[in-house]
């Protein structure tokens, strides 16, 4: 049968790729197809790291109780995986709070998806190794606060957590299971992070990466949201830890004119996003409430899924929210028409979490993007 | 070592691994380990092995399957016996099908 490709040994019948390979990323190019998914199991965690824009205490019942339960998730999943998604990230709040975690995590196995889970490992036991062991995840990410347990737990807020992240992480690597690690570089650890940077990049040959740029919370707490501000880095020291930095510094760098875009000057244009948001991914919340990505919290940018079918959301609401339009001078004329687009923070949903509104331009961001952009081609950007 | 099969037998997909149709491309995702080198491999088949995959359901021997073969694409049964024969010994040395009654 099929005489034009007939097998001429017995390895012909299947090929193999690594997802990046899998043509679906060409097709995403020209059109809107789902991708991945995040999932927030909870807002509670464990710790009550000071720049966090999620965490709710472990035991807060009222947060607990709001949770998507696990019928909820596996509707949500199979109209995801129906869309086409093949890639979900497991997060939170610590997500291996849930004491459904392993059905919930196996239900996506079983769906066909690659999951990749967001922890502080300090929570990680035998059976989560059992697990990951025999159902791999494509990668646990690992947040690191510091490495000295002075650190760690001025960052965490938690007695006992570096003790408890060493030897989850140990238990990890010394079961082979892909972990990759990231930082948030804070005025807690920035002392400490070229130690936090050897650390990771010791024991991985993936990557690590760091994370000056903290935004707001998503519940508007004005007190924790205060606490976030006076984590963040001034420009200056976020300049001078990337330039530290020889891969981000040499990335940077390289990337210099994709970057510093001289032709978003030219857009003369009114709408609001202008990223990639929506077309690819969305996030449900702890509560199961739709977003585009994790951070855009607006009222008008939201839906419950409780509620609402996801494929009719992603067909028709997305859309109506991609197209909604600014007519706030100080935003079309200064953001909108940056040039730094690409190295400021800046964007509708972190300016709502800033300010209230999505088309607020955000000085800070402002500031910290005209310093990196002076950092990696050496002249100064009005 | 090499597990023997048999045209007599009856295999199908194992459940270690999934089947999906993604964005019009056919695709078999192992989500156990030690099926594929890496965490975000997958695989596909070429058009004779999904044409063979289709229809191992658990029931048909692949005798049967080859002569629903034969008749859908007007081809002689032992050739495509052989097709069928190099197709399961394949996956299942990936660990991608297992012999039904074992």
């Amino acid at each position: 049968m099929m005489e034009e490709e007939k097998p001429q040994n017995n390895e012909m019948f299947v090929s193999s790729m690594s997802l990046p390979e899998f043509p679906v990323w060409e097709k995403m190019r020209n059109q809107r197809n789902v991708i991945s998914f995040d999932l927030e199991l909870t807002a509670r965690c464990n710790n009550d790291c000071r720049h966090c824009y999620i965490n709710l205490p472990q035991n807060d019942l009222e947060a607990k109780k709001k949770e998507i339960p696990l019928e909820q998730i596996k509707a949500i999943v199979d109209q995801a995986v129906s869309l086409g998604a093949l890639w979900c990230l497991l997060t939170g709040g610590e997500p291996l709070l849930r004491e459904d975690f392993f059905e919930i995590y196996m239900y996506l196995k079983k769906k066909g998806l690659f999951i990749s889970v967001f922890t502080n490992a300090t929570l990680i036991t035998q059976k989560h190794i059992d697990l990951f062991k025999k159902y791999p995840p494509r990668d646990i990410e690992v947040t690191v606060y510091g490495v000295t347990e002075a650190t760690y737990e001025k960052v965490s807020n938690k007695k006992g957590s570096f003790k408890a992240f060493m030897r989850g992480l140990k238990m990890l690597l010394d079961n082979g299971i892909k972990v990759r690690y990231k930082a948030m570089a804070i005025r807690s650890n920035v002392h400490e992070l070229p130690l936090i940077s050897e650390f990771c990049r010791e024991r991985t040959k993936d990557y690590f990466r760091f994370d000056p740029f903290l935004h707001l919370r998503f519940d508007a707490n004005p007190k924790r949201n205060e606490e976030i501000k006076s984590e963040r880095l001034s420009p200056k020291e976020i300049v001078a830890i990337e330039k530290a930095d020889d891969e981000r510094y040499g990335a940077l760098r390289k990337g210099c004119n994709e970057l510093i875009n001289p032709e978003f000057e030219h857009f003369n244009c009114n709408h609001l996003f202008h990223c990639g948001t929506g077309n690819g991914s969305f996030t449900v919340s702890y509560e199961g409430y739709f977003r585009l990505c994790s951070s855009l919290w607006h009222p008008q940018c939201i839906c419950d899924l409780k509620t609402g079918d996801l494929s009719q959301i992603w067909e028709k609401f997305v859309l109506q929210v991609r197209d909604l339009r600014s007519d706030n001078k100080a935003f079309l004329d200064k953001c909108r028409k940056c040039s730094l687009v690409n190295l400021c923070i800046w964007c509708p949903a972190h300016a709502h979490l800033e300010t209230g509104k999505m088309d607020t331009p955000v000085e800070y961001f402002c500031e910290v993007a005209h310093a990196r952009a002076e950092m990696i081609d050496g002249s100064p950007h009005k | 070592m090499e597990k023997k099969v048999s045209i007599e037998k009856v295999y199908k997909p194992s459940e270690d691994v999934v089947a999906r149709q993604v964005q019009g491309e056919f695709i078999i995702i192992p989500i156990t380990s030690g099926i594929g080198d890496l965490e975000d491999e997958i695989f596909t088949l070429n058009e004779t092995g999904r044409a063979i995959w289709d229809r191992m359901d658990g029931k048909k021997t692949l005798k049967v399957i080859a002569k629903d073969l034969s008749s859908d694409f007007e081809s002689g049964t032992s050739d495509i016996e052989q097709d069928i024969l190099g197709f399961t010994q394949e996956l299942m040395k990936r660990n991608m099908l297992v012999e039904i009654g074992k």
